[in-house]
């Protein structure tokens, strides 16, 4: 009866959600937020990448397990003795979209653009400790670096090293990606409508697709990404046939949708997006680690994950996904379970006595942290719970919600001493490198943490050259980090994307949290 | 001395109640808002459960469960503990704001009409300024500066209540000081201040309360908006918009969360609106029979 409730109210608001049906042959796929560019060294938005992977190519593709590497618009490569130097041996079958043959010289052109300061990538230091780049010949490239780093292929994949034409970033400057755009990839930029809709046609030469896809090539017309801020107006829109794909979702649909006859669902084990609260450990009380082990000992993770994400997320007993390449179970076992009794003795013994208030008291200092965070339904209901459970061992959480426009500037301050977050990453190393490096505070590394040993620990996981180095050395950071408590984990989201039935092949994928990927064996049968 | 004893024999209306309770929708609106107001105070005491106890098992159950007359939100709190607790943060919130902007806003009209030749100006055109800022892009400001919390709201509200209350009170005093008891009080020698208090504001006070009444419902009408915009209270203080602001996400799944605050919202609106109007009605010489 609920549901039936549910599905009449999904189509009534339907009539008034979107003018017509998705027009035949194309593609129209819907998300929650617009990109601020489509520039890829310039934006880590997820919408932006989400657009720019089937806009154009990187050297390297990921495959669906989220660890192995497979070619991209380099077919080979190779890794000289030292680490240093990765040599790519491109195709030589690629153009751009307006025709031009892609060669070397692009990938040069491309690297050394994200690394120059002028452009201001936030995200440069992904690209390695460069030496050189260099093109040997037209179909070959050298990537020279300093010192041995890992993670470089992983981070290759990712869209902010996708190829782009330097006529053509040098023609529009700073309007490259807002303007127009000109890559390799499957679709091909037609227009932009800020907060409305990014429309792509399908490059019609293309055939050089990863070869995670049973086609080279794409098999659409035309691609509209298109701006739907309302989560129901999204689902409307998906269920009468005026959408054909997204996989902005409110969790509380998921099993619903699961069971409608007219979506498809599609999901993906491997994808790595989670969410943390985060301790800055040289405030007072959070310097304390008793108490971040108490407050890890006294939320109940299990329960909270269930409340608000019914099920389409897990708890994160670790500060990994166990699916990442080198996650470490040892340090799993760090992280304490749920246990309030054990809360309040961890609490008792470091000193601190209940008070008058119900809040504990220790040099006359009560146990109360302020916590910051961006206004989302997840991140509010999550921190109520646990600001319940906090309460129950004599802990006060303070919670103060921001909007997104002036949150992030809250969030790079001093002034809070906890926050809650959510972030993609493609391996260990990327997402401790991220978080837990010293030099990234006082954002990234918001929590403060500083320390040499773990300093020393990610930097061979970047540059040792024995595999088995690099992954000791990664196991060994986070077990550091495990064993201070400096984060709560809290949930593993999972991937979904709901597709209607005329789409066929949506798989989703995940990389970057962007789910479409490519895109290539989406077709649509009318 | 006589002057005194003058004014405390002014004459004074009898029987306001009697007039207001006459009129069915009055003495309903009148009768509903005491009950608002007591519910409110003796919250903590009426409640069934502890406002700020979770049991995530219960979360979302539709109205009607056991022990859940209302349901629970999505924390699975009693909707009924959380409603008594959001009408006292509601009422409480429009309440200060009501009176800090109305305090200052007569103040300010009072200047305004008194010293007319100097002030009037001045202080009108600010006003006017302050009019032209709608109330919400107030309460973004003081948000972001601020941070958000009731206490800002409370602050954006009251702004945004100063310049009505002004151009009210200077309306009405302007009227009043034309009147020949003003020019006799002068002709004694009582200074300006005792004037205003003695003399000046008792009279303009009719309109003031009547407009106050009415503002009221407004002021909860923008409170609710600015907390349902997350602006204003924080978890895990409810707050009737904010609840209604947190349930929006689960409407088609559980619509009691964010419907049952919002009818609370309509209650308290409506019920200050009758009762403004009433009272209108009740003070006005000209509307007795």
């Amino acid at each position: 009866m609920k549901q039936l409730l549910a599905a009449a109210l999904l189509a009534v608001s339907a009539g008034t959600a979107l003018a017509q049906p998705a027009p035949r042959n194309t593609l129209v796929v819907l998300r929650e937020i617009d990109a601020d560019n489509y520039d890829p060294p310039r934006s880590t938005a997820r919408s932006a990448g989400e657009s720019i992977y089937m806009m154009s190519d990187t050297l390297v593709s990921l495959d669906w397990d989220m660890k192995t590497v497979k070619p991209g618009l380099a077919e080979r490569w190779e890794v000289s003795p030292d680490g240093r130097t990765y040599t790519f041996h491109l195709r030589r079958d690629v153009t751009f979209c307006d025709g031009k043959p892609f060669t070397a010289r692009d990938v040069v052109y491309t690297m050394n653009r994200w690394l120059d300061p002028a452009t201001r990538s936030p995200v440069r230091w992904r690209a390695g400790p460069v030496k050189e780049i260099r093109a040997r010949d037209d179909h070959t490239v050298e990537y020279e670096l300093n010192e041995p780093y890992g993670e470089l292929l992983y981070q290759l994949s990712l869209f902010f090293a996708s190829i782009v034409d330097q006529a053509t970033v040098e023609r529009l400057g700073p309007n490259f990606g807002v303007q127009g755009f000109n890559g390799t990839g499957p679709y091909c930029w037609v227009s932009w409508t800020p907060r409305q809709e990014l429309v792509l046609q399908k490059h019609p030469n293309y055939r050089w697709g990863p070869p995670i896809y049973a086609n080279p090539a794409p098999q659409v017309d035309r691609v509209i990404w298109r701006v739907v801020p309302e989560s129901q107006t999204r689902l409307a829109a998906l269920q009468t046939g005026q959408a054909d794909a997204t996989q902005y979702i409110p969790p509380i649909a998921i099993s619903q949708l699961r069971q409608m006859p007219n979506v498809r669902m599609s999901t993906q084990e491997n994808y790595f997006w989670d969410y943390f609260v985060g301790f800055k450990v040289d405030k007072p009380v959070m310097n304390d680690p008793a108490v971040r082990r108490a407050i890890n000992q006294a939320v109940n993770r299990a329960a909270i994950v269930q409340a608000v994400w019914f099920g389409s997320a897990k708890p994160a007993d670790a500060y990994l996904n166990p699916n990442t390449a080198g996650y470490d179970a040892e340090a799993a076992k760090l992280v304490p379970g749920y246990d309030p009794e054990a809360a309040k003795r961890t609490l008792d013994e470091a000193g601190w006595r209940m008070g008058p208030d119900n809040v504990r008291v220790k040099d006359g200092q009560r146990a109360s942290f302020l916590t910051y965070v961006i206004n989302t339904q997840q991140s509010r209901q999550v921190l109520e719970a646990m600001q319940a459970d906090l309460r129950r061992v004599g802990i006060e959480m303070k919670i103060q919600m921001w909007d997104a426009t002036v949150g992030w500037g809250r969030l790079a301050t001093q002034e809070f001493d906890a926050f809650m977050m959510s972030y993609p990453y493609v391996t260990a190393t990327d997402g401790f490198s991220l978080y837990f490096d010293s030099r990234n505070r006082p954002t990234p590394n918001r929590m403060n943490w500083s320390d040499p040993a773990t300093d020393r620990a990610l930097e061979q996981a970047k540059v040792a050259l024995d595999p088995a180095a690099r992954m000791a050395a990664i196991a060994e950071a986070q077990r550091l980090v495990a064993a201070a408590n400096v984060w709560f984990p809290v949930a593993r989201e999972q991937l979904w994307v709901a597709s209607s039935m005329r789409a066929e092949g949506v798989r989703a994928h995940g990389i970057y949290g962007v789910a479409l990927y490519k895109g290539l064996d989406i077709r649509l049968t009318r | 001395m006589s002057a005194t004893t003058a004014e405390a024999e002014a004459p004074r209306r009898p029987g306001l109640l009697a007039r207001l309770l006459r009129d069915p929708a009055a003495a309903g609106a009148l009768i509903f808002t005491l009950l608002l107001l007591a519910a409110a105070a003796l919250a903590p005491w009426l409640a069934p459960t502890d406002p700020l106890d979770n049991n995530l098992a219960l979360s979302m159950q539709p109205p009607g469960s056991p022990g859940l007359p209302l349901g629970a939100d999505a924390q699975g709190r009693d909707m009924v503990t959380r409603m008594l607790f959001g009408l006292r943060a509601s009422l409480l919130m429009g309440f200060s704001a009501t009176l800090a902007g109305g305090v200052v806003g007569v103040l300010l009209g009072f200047l305004a009409a008194f010293y007319q030749r100097w002030l009037d100006g001045p202080i009108m055109r600010l006003m006017d300024m302050m009019l032209s800022f709608p109330a919400i892009l107030v309460g973004l400001a003081i948000a972001a500066i601020f941070g958000p919390g009731l206490s800002s709201v409370v602050l954006a509200l009251a702004i945004a209540t100063v310049p009505l209350m002004a151009r009210i009170a200077r309306g009405s005093a302007l009227v009043t000081m034309r009147l020949d008891y003003i020019e006799a009080a002068r002709a004694i020698g009582m200074t300006d201040a005792r004037l205003i208090w003695r003399h000046l504001a008792p009279n303009c006070l009719s309109a003031i309360f009547v407009f106050t009444t009415l503002r009221f419902g407004q002021v909860i009408l923008l409170g609710s908006a600015l907390s349902f915009l997350g602006l204003g209270a924080q978890p895990p203080t409810a707050e009737l918009g904010a609840m209604a602001s947190e349930g929006r996400n689960f409407l088609f799944f559980a619509p009691h969360i964010a419907v049952i605050p919002c009818i609370g919202i309509f209650a308290i609106v409506l019920a200050f609106n009758l009762l403004g109007d009433a009272l209108r009605d009740a003070l006005d010489p000209r509307l007795r029979f």
